[in-house]
């Protein structure tokens, strides 16, 4: 029939027959079982119970009807065989024929396993990639937020040195004038060392917490862009300073507070004496408030071109294990009993290091401390001050040198006036920029003084306006914004010396007298 | 007295967890390892119905795909019922369930239909919208289920019958 030989055919059906392992049922009428040829316990079926082969195969072809050719590829059926199953007519008749599939159906289920599998972890994969997009989204919205929270620290920080230095350059100015002019009442004078004594202590307390928001508000290289003021150090006042303000609080305490003879640096050696005065500040602080018995020793000498700063005490100490950690801020529990912000340590950390300066800690508990700063001389700032332009200004050297002050806080204002009028110059003074401009291009002075953060058009816009039209004279500009950047860029407009507020009045009157000489 | 018997279809993409539910409803076993099916699963259950009667349903679990083919087709045939199946936390399983529900009309003259939303038990993953399955609701018996934890299972399969025997 097919062309092939016979010998073929018969080779053929018996490969086949061997296997496809044929079951084949018959039926006749309603699934009456006429027969059954093959192996039924490969397909799960008991030979033994046919009722139970005839329902499971009922169960197949149920709602079909048996006078049709059926084919139901892969049935897997309840007694666990794989079958290809088919329903075959014949007449009165219908065969059901089993043929195994279990071979095929094991080696297609791998195939399709992998493929699903496949698919399945591709749809995690895309899953846990949005997942990630969302997280990195959240994170972006996080971020920007934090970038605005940190902005307006930044914001509020800046406000908060200016809002906390102007004021303060008011009381010490005034108490500058003030003590000169007491007479000889000791209740009086006491007084007025008091009132220095806590303003300095305010100063350093409020010096902390702005050096603590300079450093957590920018990256590292602009943390250490605090300003440094080479200045002289007058150490023996900054002994005395320092003497009146702690031995009172050691007294209290019934410990002793012992001041070293002080060996002063040279005059030419320069340092900035407000850190260097926030530094013993805080170490005697400390040292006060945690030794209970014995001593607190300080000295502040000049040896091998370094200025040495130690403090000793014999308080409770500080456990080996908490050495690094002391210098940490808003470490509270690193000294047991202890009280205030934590930052003190941190802070001095940070300014020496501004200084280019060491810092040692010997300590045993039980037995005191002992804090060893080094700090190398300052170079001294504005060797290489830019050259006024020239211009058409003729500056008139009169007698009494002529001054012209610019700031909107008329106490600050007040206090220049009185400070130059000692000085012996004429003063005017004006609490907005464009009037002054007017003034020095009429009447050009010797001296202009000009606050930096004025309403309106500012300092440096000003600085740089009378540079631009030619004045010659010699200008400082004051600021609450203790940074190189601010330095540089009044110097840049046109200044010749930058001062801070709050203003340390030997200073500001040293560089006065310099100034008009 | 003759017997009640129903075929009924499972249909649904790859995944679902057909496989499970029909596991859970016939053996109340259920096994977390993921083995695909490859042709047709025959299995069967009486479910006792409301009015005392009891209906033979003869469960064919079919290869999950997200579209018939003729073979899937020629497994339809001779089917009243059709359970649907779709898995919670993959939101194309279900349009891939309701596409197969098309494809098996063309063939069924008009079969009882439940749709299941399967994986209860990972319903924080779910992508299937509550407001989803209330607007299929409007036109589908729903359940949802868990093959894992057997919840829903009985109660898709009773629904199911009921219409069956109705």
């Amino acid at each position: 029939m097919n062309g092939f030989p016979a010998s073929v055919e018969r080779y053929l059906e018996r490969v086949l027959i061997e296997r496809a392992r044929p079951l084949l049922l018959t039926f006749d009428g309603p699934w009456q079982l006429r027969a059954m040829v093959g192996d039924a316990a490969r397909f799960g079926f008991d030979a033994a119970a046919p009722d139970v082969v005839v329902e499971r195969l009922q169960d197949l072809f149920l709602g079909l009807p048996t006078g049709q050719m059926q084919d139901f590829p892969f049935v897997e059926l309840a007694g666990g065989g794989n079958a290809h199953v088919h329903l075959v007519p014949d007449g009165e008749l219908f065969h059901v024929l089993l043929l195994d599939a279990g071979e095929e159906h094991e080696r297609t289920r791998a195939q399709q396993q992998l493929g699903n599998e496949a698919e399945l972890a591709s749809l995690e994969k895309s899953r846990a990639l949005a997942r990630l997009k969302e997280i990195r989204s959240e994170l972006e919205r996080q971020r920007a937020g934090l970038e605005e929270a940190h902005a307006l620290k930044n914001a509020l920080i800046a406000t908060l040195s200016h809002d906390f230095r102007t004021p303060l350059t008011s009381i010490f100015g005034y108490l500058h004038l003030l003590e000169r002019r007491a007479g000889g009442d000791a209740a009086e004078i006491d007084a007025l060392h008091a009132i220095r004594r806590n303003a300095t202590y305010l100063f350093a307390l409020a010096e902390n917490l702005l050096e603590y928001g300079r450093s957590e508000a920018g990256a590292p290289n602009e943390r250490a862009a605090s300003l440094i003021n080479a200045e002289r150090l007058d150490a023996p006042r900054l002994g005395a300073d320092l003497d009146a303000m702690f031995r009172p609080l050691a007294q209290d305490k019934g410990i002793e507070f012992h001041l070293e003879p002080i060996v002063a640096p040279p005059a030419e050696a320069l340092f900035d004496e407000v850190k260097l005065r926030q530094v013993l500040i805080n170490l005697l602080s400390n040292a006060v408030r945690y030794t209970h018995h014995g001593e607190v020793r300080a000295r502040i000498a000049w040896r091998e071109q370094h200025l040495e700063l130690e403090v000793r005490d014999t308080g409770i100490g500080i456990s080996p294990e908490y050495r690094e950690r002391v210098f940490k801020a808003f470490n509270r529990g690193a000294q047991s009993g202890s009280r205030g912000a934590g930052l003190g340590l941190s802070i001095v950390k940070r300014l020496v290091e501004q200084m280019h300066g060491t810092l040692d800690l010997e300590s045993t508990p039980g037995a005191g401390s002992c804090f060893r700063v080094r700090v190398p001389a300052l170079e001294r700032p504005g060797a290489n001050l830019p050259a006024a332009p020239a211009g058409d200004y003729e500056n008139v050297r009169r007698a009494a040198p002529s001054a012209v002050v610019v700031d909107d806080d008329p106490d600050i204002a007040g206090l220049l006036e009185v400070l130059l009028a000692d000085l012996g110059c004429r003063v005017r003074a004006f609490d907005d920029a464009n009037a002054a401009i007017e003034h020095v291009r009429a009447e050009p002075p010797d001296v202009l003084l000009i606050d930096v953060e004025l309403p309106g058009l500012s300092g440096n816009a000003a600085v740089y306006r009378l540079r631009s039209q030619g004045y010659k004279g010699r200008i400082v500009t004051l600021s609450a914004t203790a940074t190189d950047d601010a330095r540089r860029a009044a110097i840049a407009a046109g200044a010749d010396h930058y001062l801070t507020k709050p203003l340390n009045i030997e200073q500001f009157l040293r560089t006065m007298r310099a100034t008009i000489a | 007295m003759t017997e009640l018997a129903r075929k009924v279809c499972m249909l649904g993409d790859f995944g679902v967890g057909k496989t499970s539910l029909v596991s859970r409803f016939v053996r109340n076993t259920f096994s977390d390892k993921y083995l695909t099916t490859v042709g047709v699963k025959v299995d069967s259950k009486h479910v006792a119905l409301p009015d005392a009667r009891t209906v033979k349903l003869v469960v064919w679990d079919i290869a999950g795909k997200s579209a018939l083919d003729a073979l899937n087709l020629n497994y339809l045939r001779g089917a009243t019922g059709l359970m649907l199946v779709a898995d919670g936390t993959r939101e194309a399983s279900l349009r891939a369930t309701l596409n197969l529900l098309m494809q098996a009309r063309d063939v069924l003259d008009d079969p009882a239909v439940v749709l299941v939303v399967n994986k209860l038990d990972l319903v924080e993953r779910w992508q299937v919208a509550p407001a989803t399955i209330a607007e299929l609701r409007r036109t589908l018996p729903v359940v949802e289920t868990s093959a894992q934890s057997g919840d829903g299972v009985e109660a898709a399969f009773a629904e199911l019958a009921r219409k069956l025997a109705a």
